[in-house]
C-alpha cells in the first residue's frame, strides 16, 4: 500500500538540485469544449492539460515529449500568455505570471520567447530579415537607427549568419537559415527562457546538427534555459538534461535524460522508446495492445486501456507521482510497486 | 532527368542506377532537393514534361521498358501494377468525398468489377490496412480520420489493385513515433502478405535502418553509396554518408558538438564540377574538383563513390 503522504505528495515534483527553477509550473489544466450541432452547443470537455508540472532549472533543457494531441504544445502556449489557463500556477523567476495584469506581465513578455517548428510560416515574408528582429532590439530599448543596426548585425553573427543577409528576404533563405533568423529574432530581446516547439522537425539531417550545436553554443554563452518539446527521442536524449513525458494531458513519467532512456518505468515511455527505430538493428515492433473499450472510473489512469501491466490499482483513483530514483518519478502505481 | 526551364538546365536525377527485386524493401536515402522525389515521379510517369525531360537512361519494369510505353499502356500499369504513397495524406486525398468512394474509384479505374463488387473490395482493403469498423469509415470523408488513419487509408488505395511495387514517398514523416511504428509494421506485414516490392524515401536514417533490404543513398541527383544496412551503418565508405551518420544526435555523444556538415546541397542547376560532394568533403584532394567518381566496388553488392577512400582503405 502506498502512504497517504506519497499519495498526497506535491504531485511528484522532480526537484532539480540547488538551482532555483527559473520555470515552475504546478497543477496547470485547461479544457477546451468540443462544440457540436446545429447550435453549437457545448456537448463535452477534452481535458488537453489535465494537472501538469514543470520544473526548468536555469540554464538547463528540459524536453517534453509526447505525440502530437498530447497537450504540449498547449502547455507552451500557456507559458506564453497566449492561452490562459483554467487553473493551476505558472512562476517564471520565483513570480506567479499567470495572475499579472496585462501591463504587469509585458516587461516578463520579453523574458520568455519561443522558436516554431515551421520558420518558413512565422516570419513574416514581406519584411527583410532586418526589419523582422528590428522590431525585437527596439522592444529591448535600443534606440537610434546605428545602433539598432549594429545590434542586428550582433545578433545575425550570433547564429552564424553574414551580417550582410539583413536585407534580404525570408524567401531568399534555405530552411536551416530560416531558423536561425527565427532564432536571432527570438535572442533580440534579450530573453533567458526559450519554448522550442518542434525547433528542427522540418529541417534535414545534416542542418539538424547544425541548428542543435547553435541551441547548446547559445546555451552555454547566454545562459539560457530551455522548455524543448519533441517528439523525436533522439533529438531530445541528446540534447535535454531532464525530460517530462507525457500522455493525455498528464505527466507520466519525469527523470533525468540518462534515467529516462536507461530505466524507463513507465509502460507508455516503454513503448514510445520501442516505437523510436534504432540505427542498431532491424527493430523487432512489439504487437500493438488491443485497446480496452470499457469505460474507466474518473480519475483513473488515462493510459490503462491500452496499457499491458494495468491492474486494479490504475483504476482506483487519481493516479499520483511516485518517486523511483533519485529525480526519477512515475505515474504508475504498478511501475512503482515494483521499485524496492 | 532534367529539367528545362529559364536558364541553366536542372539536372535534377543525374545518371543513376537502382534496381528492386520482388518482395524487397529498397531505400533510397538523402535531404531535400538531392532527386529523391524527382526518381519516383520519374517511375511513376508523373512528372510534367515540359518542363520535365528524360536525358538518357531507361527504366525496366518487368522486363518492359517504361520509357517507351504509350500514354495509355503507362496509365494501365500505373495504380494497377505500379503504386504510390505520398507522404502528406490529407493533400493528396480529395477532401469532398468519402474515403470509400476514392478506393472504389480506383479499383473502378482498374478492373471490370460491378459497383457491389468494388464495395466489397474496398471494405477487405480497408480491414486489411488496420481500419477498425471499415464498413461506417469507408463513409467517412479524409478530414473525419486521424493522421494515422488518414495514412492507412491511402495505403489502401495504393493496394487497391494488388500492386507490385509500391513507392513510398516519406510516408512516416508527418507521423508520431508510436504511428510511424504502425505504418511500417503494417507495410511489412503487407509486403509478406502479398510479395510486393517496396521502394521507400526518406530522409530518416533510423527509419531505413528498421525496414531497408537494400540501401541507396543519393546527393545531388546521383547514388553516392549503395549497400545493406549493415554495410551502410557500420562500414560507410563515402564520405557523405558518413557525415549523415555522425550528424545524428544519439544520447551516446551526449555532452559531445555534433559533426555538421559545412555549405548546403548544390541547387540542381549549379552542381559543382567534378564530385558534387566536393566543396562539402573534408577528405578532398584536387583530382575531385575535376573527375566525377566512379563507384568503387567493395564486394557483397556495397559501393561508393569515393576513390579517396577507397585508396586509403577506409576512414581513419
Amino acid at each position: 500500500m502506498k502512504s497517504e503522504a506519497e499519495r498526497t505528495s506535491l504531485q511528484g515534483v522532480p526537484q532539480p538540485g540547488q538551482n532555483v527553477p527559473i520555470l515552475q509550473v504546478r497543477d496547470l489544466k485547461k479544457s477546451f469544449p468540443v462544440k457540436r450541432g446545429l447550435m453549437q452547443r457545448t456537448r463535452q470537455l477534452v481535458r488537453a492539460v489535465d494537472g501538469v508540472d514543470l520544473d526548468i532549472a536555469a540554464g538547463r533543457t528540459l524536453g517534453l515529449v509526447g505525440e502530437s494531441g498530447c497537450g504540449k504544445s498547449t502547455v507552451a502556449r500557456m507559458i506564453l500568455r497566449l492561452l490562459k489557463s483554467d487553473s493551476g500556477t505558472i512562476r517564471f523567476e520565483g513570480r506567479v505570471i499567470d495572475a499579472l495584469s496585462e501591463k504587469q506581465f509585458k516587461p516578463l513578455r520579453r523574458s520568455i520567447q519561443m522558436i516554431f517548428q515551421d520558420p518558413y510560416s512565422s516570419l513574416n515574408p514581406r519584411m527583410t530579415v532586418a526589419q523582422s528582429i528590428a522590431e525585437g532590439v527596439r522592444i529591448a530599448g535600443i534606440a537610434g537607427r546605428r545602433q539598432q543596426r549594429e545590434r542586428i548585425e550582433e545578433l545575425l553573427t550570433m547564429v552564424g549568419m553574414p551580417p550582410a543577409v539583413a536585407d534580404r528576404y525570408p524567401h531568399e533563405f534555405s530552411g536551416g537559415q530560416r531558423q536561425r533568423v527565427g532564432i536571432a529574432r527570438a535572442l533580440s530581446v534579450a530573453p533567458r527562457l526559450i519554448l522550442c516547439d518542434e525547433p528542427i522537425s522540418a529541417l534535414d539531417v545534416s542542418i539538424q546538427a547544425q541548428i542543435i550545436n547553435l541551441l547548446k553554443d547559445l546555451q552555454d554563452r547566454l545562459g539560457l534555459s530551455y522548455l524543448f518539446i519533441s517528439h523525436d527521442l533522439h533529438v531530445v536524449s541528446y540534447i535535454c538534461d531532464n525530460v517530462c513525458v507525457m500522455y493525455r494531458g498528464r505527466i507520466v513519467e519525469a527523470a533525468p535524460a540518462d534515467a529516462l532512456f536507461d530505466d524507463p518505468r513507465h509502460p507508455y515511455t516503454h513503448k514510445l522508446l520501442a516505437s523510436a527505430p534504432s540505427l542498431l538493428a532491424k527493430a523487432e515492433q512489439p504487437p500493438p495492445v488491443e485497446a480496452r473499450r470499457d469505460p474507466l472510473p474518473p480519475g483513473a489512469c488515462t493510459y490503462a486501456q491500452q496499457c499491458p501491466e494495468m491492474d486494479s490499482a490504475c483504476l482506483d483513483g487519481p493516479t499520483a507521482m511516485h518517486q523511483v530514483g533519485p529525480d526519477h518519478w512515475v505515474r504508475c502505481p504498478p511501475a512503482a510497486g515494483k521499485n524496492p | 532527368m532534367h529539367f528545362h526551364g529559364e536558364g541553366p538546365v536542372a539536372r535534377a536525377v543525374d545518371g543513376i542506377d537502382f534496381q528492386i527485386h520482388r518482395r524487397q524493401t529498397v531505400c533510397i536515402v538523402g535531404e531535400s532537393g538531392c532527386g529523391k522525389t524527382v526518381t519516383a515521379l520519374a517511375v511513376m510517369g508523373l512528372l510534367p514534361m515540359p518542363p520535365a525531360r528524360i536525358a538518357g537512361g531507361r527504366i525496366l519494369f518487368d522486363g518492359r521498358s517504361l520509357l517507351d510505353l504509350p500514354a495509355d499502356q503507362w496509365r494501365t500499369l500505373r495504380g494497377r501494377r505500379i503504386a504510390m504513397v505520398f507522404q502528406e495524406p490529407m493533400t493528396s486525398l480529395n477532401p469532398v468525398f468519402t474515403i470509400g468512394d476514392q478506393i472504389r474509384e480506383t479499383i473502378l479505374a482498374h478492373e471490370a468489377l460491378k459497383e457491389a463488387q468494388a464495395r466489397l473490395r474496398t471494405i477487405s482493403l480497408l480491414n486489411d490496412v488496420g481500419i477498425e469498423d471499415p464498413e461506417r469509415r469507408a463513409s467517412d470523408y479524409p478530414h473525419q480520420l486521424s493522421g494515422g488513419q488518414r495514412q492507412r487509408a491511402m495505403i489502401a488505395m495504393a493496394l487497391a489493385c494488388g500492386p507490385d511495387l509500391i513507392i513510398a514517398d516519406e510516408p512516416t514523416t508527418a507521423l508520431d513515433v508510436t504511428v510511424q511504428a504502425q505504418i511500417l509494421h503494417l507495410l511489412q506485414r503487407l509486403q509478406a502478405d502479398k510479395q510486393m516490392a517496396i521502394q521507400y524515401i526518406t530522409h530518416d536514417l533510423s527509419v531505413v535502418s528498421a525496414i531497408a533490404d537494400r540501401i541507396y543513398v543519393m546527393y545531388a541527383g546521383v547514388m553516392v553509396e549503395q549497400g545493406n544496412p549493415g554495410q551502410i551503418f557500420q562500414q560507410a565508405r563515402h564520405p557523405y554518408t558518413r557525415a549523415l551518420l555522425d550528424a545524428l544526435p544519439t544520447k551516446e555523444k551526449r555532452g559531445q558538438r555534433l559533426a555538421t556538415i559545412p555549405g548546403t546541397v548544390p541547387h540542381p542547376a549549379y552542381k559543382p564540377s567534378g564530385c558534387p560532394f566536393h566543396p562539402r568533403c573534408g577528405f578532398r584532394e584536387p583530382a575531385c574538383e575535376r573527375d566525377f567518381p566512379q563507384m568503387c566496388d567493395y564486394g557483397d553488392g556495397h559501393g561508393a563513390r569515393c576513390p579517396v577512400i577507397q585508396r586509403m582503405g577506409g576512414f581513419p
